[in-house]
Parts: C-alpha cells; sequence; structure tokens
C-alpha cells in the first residue's frame, strides 16, 4: 500500500515523459499516470513523449496558467540535463522557479531496471510521489545579491599573471599584482632565448613590465605573500605581507654597481640554479624589474660595506602588512622545475650530469665557445622525461614544454655553440604542432635520437671519464648503444611550486598531481570550487608560455564576467537559522567548509548567523545541529522528511 | 653491445643518402614493401644502422641487396627522408667497401674524379687497341714515342688487376654474409643442408630468369605501375637490359671462338646476338627515359655513377648495331673505324669497372640472394 503525500492545498501538475521510448520501454507510463493522478493536490497528470520539447513546455506553460497551477513536477531524466529547462517554464508560467521539482526515471529508474519492469514502474511511482511531496511544501525563493569589488589580487607575476593584468587593467578593474619574489618575471626571465621566436626570457618580461607600469589601476607588490584571506566571491579581504628590500630610490646605477661589487658575502646564485655564486646584495640581471637590487638579509652580514657607495641601503628597514579588498582573486604561481634525487642518472655524483634548467642558464651566459668547468664541451647527451611521465614514480603527467625546448635548445649548441654531436635519449619525442617543425630541423642536422621505455632506462656510467650513457634503443630492435658524451643534461619537467601556506589560506583544490585543480577540464578550465578564484598558467598544469598566456585571458574573462555587473547573483538554496531554536554550541561551525557560519551575540544568548556570500548550501551543517536550528533553503528537514515518508509508504 | 658513432651517417650521405637522417621511425617505408619481411626487415632499421654508426651490420647484410629500388617507400616517406636512395646510397657504399683500391669509393662520392678515371682508362684502352693492330698510321707515329710492348702489357696488367679485385671482392662478399649477427637471429649462418642448397639455388636461378620478387615490386594497388602493360614496366626493363646484356656476351664470345664469321647473318651466335642486343637496347632505352621523365620518386634524384653505367650500355649496343649493318653493308670508312673503336673501348671499360662499378650489382645480389634463401628459417 502506498502512501499518500500530506495534503497541503497546492494545486498540482504532474507530467510523465517516455523519452522517446527509453523510460516507456520499461515503465508502465500509464499505470503511473493512473496511480499519481489519485494522489490529494493533484490536479492533473499527463503522459508527453518528450517534455523537453518545444510544443510539451508550451502545453505546461499553458496547463498552470488555465488550470491554474500552483506548482509541477516533471518525471523524465536526471535534473543535470534539464532542470533549467524545467525552472524556466515554470517561470514563464508564472510560478517561481522553486516551485518545481524534477524526478528522476530515467537514469535512476528505467535504465537502471531495464530487467524488471514491474518492479521499475513501481520505483517510478514512488519517486513521483516523493517529488509530489516535496513540492507540496516548496516555497517561492529568489536568488539573492551581493555587491562585487571591482578589482582582482593576482598572485604571482609571472607571465600569465602580468598578461593577465594588463588585460584586467585594460577592461577597467583595479589589479593588485603580488610577487613573492623581489623581481617580477617568474621563471620565463630565466630561459634566455626561446623556441618558436628565438625571443628571450629577459626580452619578455621586459615588454610585460613596461606594459604593467603603463597602467595606473596596477598595483605590483614584490617581495609579497598573502598571509590571510577572508570573505568570498565578490568580496575577499586579504592580507599581504610585505618584504623590505632594503634599498630605497635615491641611488644611480653605477653606485648600485659599485655596492654589489663591494659586497664581500657571496652565495649560490639561485637564479642560475647554483651553477655560479652571487653576492648579498644583487639583481639577477642587469635589465631586472623593478630596477633595484636587493639585499638578501639571510645572507648579510650587515657589514655595512655597501653602504658606503650607496645611500639608498636601508637595512633597517620592517615588513609591513597591508590590506586589501577584492572581488576575485587570480592564481598563478607558477611551477617548479623537477629536482631529480640524487643518484638519478648519476645526478650530484658526477659533476657533468646536470638539469636541463642548468643548461638553459648556461646557454644565456656562455658566449662563444660552450665550454663547462673549463672545459670544451663536444659532444651533449639529452636524457627525456626526467620526473615526468613516470609510470610508477609520483609524477604520472607530461610536462609539455620540455621536448620542444630542449630540441630549441639543441639546435641553439649546434648552431651558435658549434656543438657537432648532439644525442636526444628519448621516450617519445613530442614537438606537438607547429612545434614539429623544430624536431626536423634538429634530427635532419645530424642529432641522433635513441629511444627507451620506462623499464629499462638509460644507464649513466658516471665512473667513465668522459661519461657513458648505455640505452636499450627501442628503436633499432632494443640493440644496446652506449653514447659517450662530454654532458648529461637531464630533461627535468615541471612540478607545482611549493606554495602551502597559500594554498592553505585560501583552501586551494588540488588535484592528484598536486598542481591547482579546476572545476571541469574542458568546459570550466580556470574556474576552481571556490568561487571568484580563478587560476591560469603553470599552478594548474604544465603548459608552455603561449598556453599560460592563453589560459590567463580565459581566466581573464572569467574574472571580468563575475566582476563587471557590480553584483552577484547566488543560487537561493543557502543555508538558513533559525535564532529562537540556536543554542551556540558551534558544531556546524566546525562542520562548515566554506567559513560561512559566524557567530553573533543577540539580547539573550549567542547564535549562529549564515555569512550568506559564503554558504554553497552544501549541507554539511544541518545533521550536526542537535536542535534542529539549522535547514537548507529548498531542501528543509520537512521537506526531506516528507519525502522519505512519501518513498517508504 | 656497440658504440654509437655518429660520423658514420656523414660518410653514408656522401654516397647519395643527402636526408635520411629526416627519419622519425613511423616505419611505412618497412610497412609498404613489399620485400621486406620479418627475416629482411629494411628499409627503417637499416636507416637506424645508418644513423647510430653500425658499419658492420650494413657491409654484413644481406637485405639490402634484397631491395630493387622500387621507390615505393621514398613514395611514402612522410619526412621526405626518400629510404628507397638511402638503400641504393648503401649498395653504393658496400661496393666501394669490398674492393680494396679505394677506386670505387672515388668513383661513387667524387663526380669530377669519376668522369676523370672513366677518361683515363678509356684513352688506355684506345692505345691499347692500337696495339692489336700495329700497323696501322696511328699506331706506328705512336709507338716511336712509347714502345709497343709497354702499352700492350699495361693493357693486360690493367685486366689482371681488376680481374683479381673482382674475385676478391666477391670472396670477401661472401664472408661478410655468412657472419652471425647477435641481434638478427633469422640471419645467423645454419648448417650446410644440401636440400636447403637446392632449393635456395632453384629460387636465385627463377629470380634470375623472371626476376618474381621484382615483379612483386609493382603489384600494391596503388603503385604507378599496377595498371601498366607489363612490356613497360621497371621489372621487364631491368629483365631485358640484363639479358640482353648476358645475351651478348655469349654471342661475343661464341664469335671469339669461331672467328670471325660476322659476314654470315644465320649463324645462331648472329641471331642470339641479334636478339639480344635489341632487347639490351629496348631496356636500356625505356630506362633513359624514365630517368628523364621521372614518372615516380625512385626516379627523382639519378647519380652519375647510375646515369655512366647506363648510358656506357645503351652506347655499347647502339654501337654494336651500327657495326653489324656497316659489315653487312661492306662499310669501312674512317667513321665506321671510329664506331667500332668507340664500341670496343665501352664494352671492354664496362667489363674492367665491374667490380668498381654499379655493375658489380650483377654478381653481388645473386649472391646475397642466395645465402639469404639458404640461411631462411622457414
Amino acid at each position: 500500500m502506498i502512501k499518500e503525500p500530506n495534503f497541503t492545498g497546492k494545486r498540482i501538475g504532474v507530467y510523465i515523459c517516455q523519452c522517446g521510448s527509453n523510460i516507456s520501454d520499461y515503465v508502465d507510463v500509464e499505470k503511473v499516470r493512473e496511480e499519481i493522478s489519485r494522489g490529494k493536490g493533484v490536479s492533473l497528470a499527463k503522459i508527453t513523449m518528450f517534455a523537453c520539447a518545444d510544443s510539451a513546455q508550451k502545453e505546461i506553460v499553458a496547463d498552470i496558467q488555465n488550470e491554474p497551477l500552483d506548482a509541477i513536477v516533471v518525471a523524465s531524466c536526471s535534473p543535470k540535463l534539464h532542470l533549467n529547462t524545467f525552472r524556466g517554464v515554470a517561470e514563464r508560467g508564472g510560478l517561481n522557479p522553486y516551485n518545481y521539482v524534477q524526478v528522476n526515471i530515467r537514469e535512476q529508474d528505467s535504465w537502471a531496471h531495464s530487467d524488471k519492469p514491474a518492479q521499475a514502474t513501481l520505483k517510478a511511482i514512488h519517486l513521483i510521489r516523493a517529488g509530489i511531496a516535496k513540492v507540496s511544501l516548496s516555497e517561492p525563493l529568489t536568488p539573492m545579491t551581493i555587491p562585487a569589488e571591482n578589482s582582482v589580487a593576482i598572485v604571482g607575476a609571472g607571465v600569465a599573471g602580468m598578461r593577465a593584468a594588463i588585460e584586467l587593467a585594460d577592461l577597467g578593474v583595479n589589479v593588485h599584482l603580488i610577487e613573492r619574489e623581489h623581481f617580477v618575471g617568474g621563471r620565463v626571465a630565466q630561459w634566455g632565448k626561446m623556441s618558436m621566436t628565438n625571443q628571450t626570457g629577459e626580452e619578455i618580461i621586459t615588454e610585460l613590465y613596461h606594459e604593467v607600469k603603463k597602467r595606473e589601476s596596477i598595483r605590483v607588490y614584490t617581495g609579497a605573500n598573502i598571509i590571510a584571506s577572508k570573505g568570498s566571491i565578490g568580496n575577499f579581504n586579504i592580507q599581504v605581507k610585505i618584504q623590505p628590500r632594503y634599498v630605497e630610490p635615491p641611488c644611480d646605477p653605477e653606485s648600485f654597481k659599485k655596492a654589489i661589487e663591494a659586497c664581500p658575502v657571496e652565495v649560490d646564485d639561485e637564479f642560475n640554479f647554483n651553477l655560479t655564486k652571487r653576492k648579498a646584495i644583487f639583481f639577477n640581471y642587469r635589465s631586472e624589474f623593478p630596477a633595484m637590487p636587493v639585499v638578501d638579509m639571510a645572507a648579510c652580514t650587515r657589514c655595512e660595506e655597501c653602504l658606503k657607495y650607496c645611500h639608498g641601503i636601508r637595512l633597517d628597514q620592517q615588513y609591513r602588512i597591508i590590506e586589501i579588498h577584492v572581488g576575485s582573486i587570480f592564481l598563478a604561481t607558477g611551477f617548479n622545475p623537477y629536482e631529480p634525487k640524487k643518484g638519478e642518472f648519476g645526478y650530484q655524483e658526477h659533476p657533468n650530469v646536470i638539469t636541463f634548467q642548468q643548461l638553459k642558464r648556461l646557454l644565456d651566459l656562455t658566449k662563444g665557445e660552450f665550454r663547462f668547468r673549463g672545459k670544451k664541451i663536444e659532444r651533449v647527451a639529452f636524457i627525456y622525461c626526467v620526473g615526468s611521465r613516470q609510470i610508477d614514480g609520483e609524477n604520472k603527467y607530461c610536462a609539455r614544454y620540455c621536448c620542444t625546448s630542449a630540441i630549441h635548445a639543441a639546435i641553439q649548441l649546434r648552431q651558435e655553440l658549434k656543438v657537432p654531436f648532439i644525442y636526444h635519449i628519448n621516450k617519445g619525442i613530442r614537438t606537438y604542432g607547429k612545434q614539429e617543425i623544430l624536431y626536423e630541423q634538429s634530427s635532419t642536422s645530424g642529432d641522433v635520437y635513441l629511444q627507451f621505455v620506462e623499464d629499462d632506462p638509460p644507464v649513466v656510467e658516471v665512473l667513465n671519464n668522459p661519461i657513458k650513457v648505455t640505452v636499450n634503443d627501442l628503436l633499432t630492435a632494443h640493440m644496446e648503444v652506449t653514447v659517450t658524451t662530454d654532458l648529461v643534461v637531464l630533461i627535468t619537467g615541471m612540478v607545482p611550486r611549493v606554495n602551502t601556506e597559500l594554498i592553505s589560506i585560501l583552501k586551494v583544490p588540488l588535484g592528484k598531481d598536486h598542481f591547482y585543480n579546476e572545476i571541469h577540464p574542458k568546459l570550466r578550465p580556470v574556474e576552481t570550487m571556490i568561487d571568484g578564484l580563478v587560476i591560469a598558467g603553470c599552478c594548474q598544469g604544465p603548459r608552455n608560455i603561449a598556453e599560460s598566456a592563453s589560459s590567463a585571458l580565459a581566466a581573464v574573462s572569467k574574472v571580468y564576467s563575475i566582476l563587471n555587473k557590480g553584483e552577484i547573483k547566488l543560487e537561493p538554496t543557502l543555508a538558513i537559522v533559525n535564532p529562537a531554536a540556536c543554542e551556540w554550541c558551534g558544531k556546524c561551525l566546525e562542520a562548515c567548509p566554506f567559513d560561512a557560519i559566524e557567530r553573533i551575540e543577540t539580547e539573550k544568548v549567542p547564535v549562529a548567523r549564515i555569512i550568506e556570500s559564503n554558504c554553497k548550501g552544501c549541507g554539511m551543517c544541518t545533521p550536526v545541529c542537535p536542535t534542529e536550528a539549522i535547514d537548507i533553503k529548498g531542501y528543509t528537514n520537512p521537506e526531506v522528511r516528507s519525502m522519505i515518508e512519501a518513498m517508504s509508504g | 653491445m656497440s658504440e654509437l658513432n655518429p660520423q658514420f651517417a656523414k660518410e653514408i650521405s656522401k654516397y647519395g643518402a643527402s636526408h635520411f637522417n629526416a627519419c622519425y621511425n613511423c616505419g611505412n617505408c618497412t610497412a609498404v614493401c613489399n620485400l621486406s619481411e620479418q627475416q629482411a626487415n629494411f628499409p627503417r632499421m637499416f636507416i637506424r644502422y645508418g644513423l647510430l654508426g653500425e658499419k658492420e651490420k650494413i657491409l654484413n647484410s644481406k637485405e639490402i641487396w634484397l631491395c630493387y629500388a622500387c621507390g615505393d617507400c621514398s613514395e611514402s616517406c612522410p619526412r621526405q627522408a626518400y629510404p628507397g636512395e638511402y638503400m641504393a646510397a648503401l649498395r653504393r657504399y658496400t661496393i666501394a667497401n669490398t674492393e680494396k683500391t679505394g677506386l670505387a669509393r672515388l668513383i661513387f662520392t667524387n663526380n669530377p674524379w669519376a668522369i676523370f678515371i672513366t677518361l683515363v682508362i678509356a684513352l688506355l684502352l684506345g692505345l691499347m687497341l692500337l696495339s692489336i693492330k700495329p700497323e696501322e698510321i696511328i699506331a706506328r707515329w705512336l709507338f716511336t714515342y712509347i714502345p709497343y710492348e709497354v702499352i700492350h702489357n699495361m693493357g693486360l696488367g690493367i685486366f689482371a688487376l681488376t680481374g683479381i679485385t673482382a674475385v676478391v671482392g666477391i670472396y670477401t662478399l661472401a664472408r661478410r654474409l655468412l657472419k652471425k649477427d647477435a641481434y638478427d637471429p633469422a640471419t645467423v649462418p645454419r648448417k650446410f643442408s644440401f636440400s636447403r642448397t637446392i632449393l635456395a639455388l632453384k629460387k636465385v636461378s627463377l629470380e634470375l630468369a623472371m626476376m618474381k620478387r621484382y615483379q612483386t615490386c609493382d603489384a600494391e594497388d596503388d603503385s604507378y605501375w599496377k595498371h601498366k602493360l607489363w612490356l613497360i614496366k621497371p621489372w621487364f626493363v631491368h629483365w631485358s637490359i640484363m639479358w640482353g646484356f648476358i645475351g651478348l656476351l655469349i654471342a661475343t664470345i661464341l664469335d671469339f671462338i669461331f672467328k670471325d664469321p660476322a659476314t654470315i647473318m644465320w649463324l645462331p651466335s648472329r641471331i642470339l646476338g641479334t636478339l639480344t642486343g635489341i632487347l639490351l637496347i629496348y631496356g636500356t632505352t625505356l630506362a633513359v627515359f624514365y630517368r628523364l621523365t621521372k614518372p615516380t620518386k625512385s626516379y627523382a634524384d639519378i647519380k652519375l655513377a647510375d646515369w655512366t653505367f647506363l648510358l656506357f650500355l645503351w652506347i655499347a649496343g647502339f654501337t654494336g648495331f651500327w657495326l653489324e649493318i656497316a659489315v653487312m653493308s661492306g662499310w669501312n670508312d674512317l667513321s665506321t673505324q671510329v664506331v667500332f673503336l668507340v664500341h670496343t673501348v665501352i664494352s671492354m671499360e664496362l667489363i674492367i669497372l665491374f667490380a668498381f662499378s654499379k655493375f658489380a650489382h650483377a654478381l653481388y645480389r645473386p649472391l646475397a640472394l642466395y645465402f639469404y634463401y639458404s640461411h631462411q628459417t622457414s
């Protein structure tokens, strides 16, 4: 015996869709209609061939107005497909769209139980009754709007960050460009000549930085880290801690140069991947921006030698914390090169085994003959996919940029530095798209390509001098080939930058690969689960500069679409607190993953309050409330209870 | 285990394979080749050997001789690496590395030298011919400067030297073809077996008689030659040249044995000579025509060594017919004497340069084929 839903006096219209024959082949729709039409409150129950068809939609609109109906239920496919379609129908008929309930009798019934049509029919009746029960208790809801601050915080002043800053500024958005390092440019600044244009990283960064500086609505903070963030889409309040440079403007470039020369401290230069040394007061390269050196306080001995040449040096500067208010946060925090383990292909066991990034710095620093550690280099062997495409290791992904960049570097080695013998020991070359030209150019100019498989990696014999690399060459029927070489370059891929603090402050969702994760890789590629937080560039996954710029511009359009209306429409299905029932135990606060609950003092007792701009309506708070003081609009406890009763009757 | 030798590819490319390092190992060439099979895997594998510097593998290979340069592989190569051209270059390289004097290397790798050597040999042969008829005016004038014996003995010396070179070359190649290759178990020489030897001989004979393997080269549906008349197909052109030359050689030897029967038209040796002469002219003319009109990619890049060989054959055939008509008609003017000189010099030069030119393939290919068949596992 099927229990009837509670009768609330609403006039309800029920539409049972055949979905062509997807539903009606297994569910006896006529029987369902008969059963349903007998229910209280059901003013009409109809069968349609396709409820989503234009004619059917028009019919529903007409029924709503003629009957008239107070609420409708469509039993068809998944709400993922047509919830919004029928909400629209309800609205066109003059109903509140939340007085509509969709019941899924296709994915959850006819398709799942195609072998048991009788039971499928019974299940359809139960499901529709639950829908009727819910709609009987439904209340009209209206989406709320909140004002949005027309400004954005872009984290990371690399290629993606600066490109986005320029574009957003031109669209009229105030930009706060926050860079952790003391110089802008990110990784690209380090690369020297790059494919496919031979433009240098320095040139690209200089060009971008000049464009950034032209725009008054962009404020650049260097040495800056986000240390706290509150609020949500439209209204983030961020605290930024800015480390001092210990250097102030009134000092000419000559004096800077002398001050740097005078510094007695030498440390490994990270910009050159520790190939060279730098002073405690330093520049990375001549035209670096901001065009002012910085004092590395961790290395500085405060000997004050530099002060003799430059009066702008202030070793007593302190950090400061600023607060900024933005409508959206844009993450472009970039990547780190994979750091090989000691002994991985002879790394750190033989000084002539270096990483690709070190080679790029060498190429940028070398003029004339190619020498390494005092010796002329005539043979270079590249080992590809180091730290990428690991079957058993952590990094399963392909780092995308390395094949092309490595081959471009090989061409540079051959053409500019006259290195005659270059070997590419690879796992399959992926110079996709237009970059294929480089591969052909390299192979026809005499580079030799050998291929290995993951299970049988090349062996680097570091005890030999020169180094010998033995490859089981897949391309020559697994012949063992020994390559004698002066230099081994490990083509190391990308891993995400270490940003533990930032990730925990902003609750950035991470993928399995530890890169920032988008909502949908194809259709929502720059948004995250946190509304208003967008991602672009290599922090999201490996990509080259062109791809980083593209994703940055995609994220720009997303940010602009959030901010340009000045307000943000929120789904009305949010949590709601009944202050009379609340006893403030704090359990809901612990359960909320979005910081959407706060404690407020009332005249009598403290109670919970929902910060609606943060609430996602996830429902984590409702089951933990001991007094049922907290509820989700559109999915209230009475609604859900009545559905369960109707279904289990 | 072998050591990569990056210099080797440059050496090979001197023999006419200039673009094979464009290969990106797709394997289309091997897939499209009707003659390549599991036990004889080419051309792609040989491009690898070339790039890695596997000199021994190339010199010891039977595979390079299995290829007839039909050009299907070059046609289907997505990188324009011209694998067919490359296989031809490997044959040139092997011929050059099978004779010890270095003459073949000069001829194959350096056009000015090739022309110079050919002309010098022609001159010497011309002089030697005069020594056969010492009563001629020019001969008498010449012998006042260089003694008759010097010229005559020098000629004999050259013949002896080239003969020895050819024999040594064939011996060297046979030794190489019998070498074991650890990476290719299919090519490991097997114990002597009488039945397999007979079978191999039979297969080689069939190949020589009918070019059965060459015929499969045109068999692909999309092949340019597929629907052409067999008379003008490359295999028949090759067959005509080969049997034309062999027939003429036999006829000439018979003529020599039976002493100057040139005036009697109906002697069997004369009939053989006339028929095979027609075959030779037919084959070489078509071959020249294809090299000029380039119907497929296999004719795209013809090397001087190839042209020389073909034109020598054609001139030998053409002047042979001229002489036959001249003898029949009783002409004996200066032009006929010049034609006689050209005919004899060219024919002898072909023989002399046998081991140093493209001609060597006439013995190397059947030899490799024989070893290939006699070592085949199934």
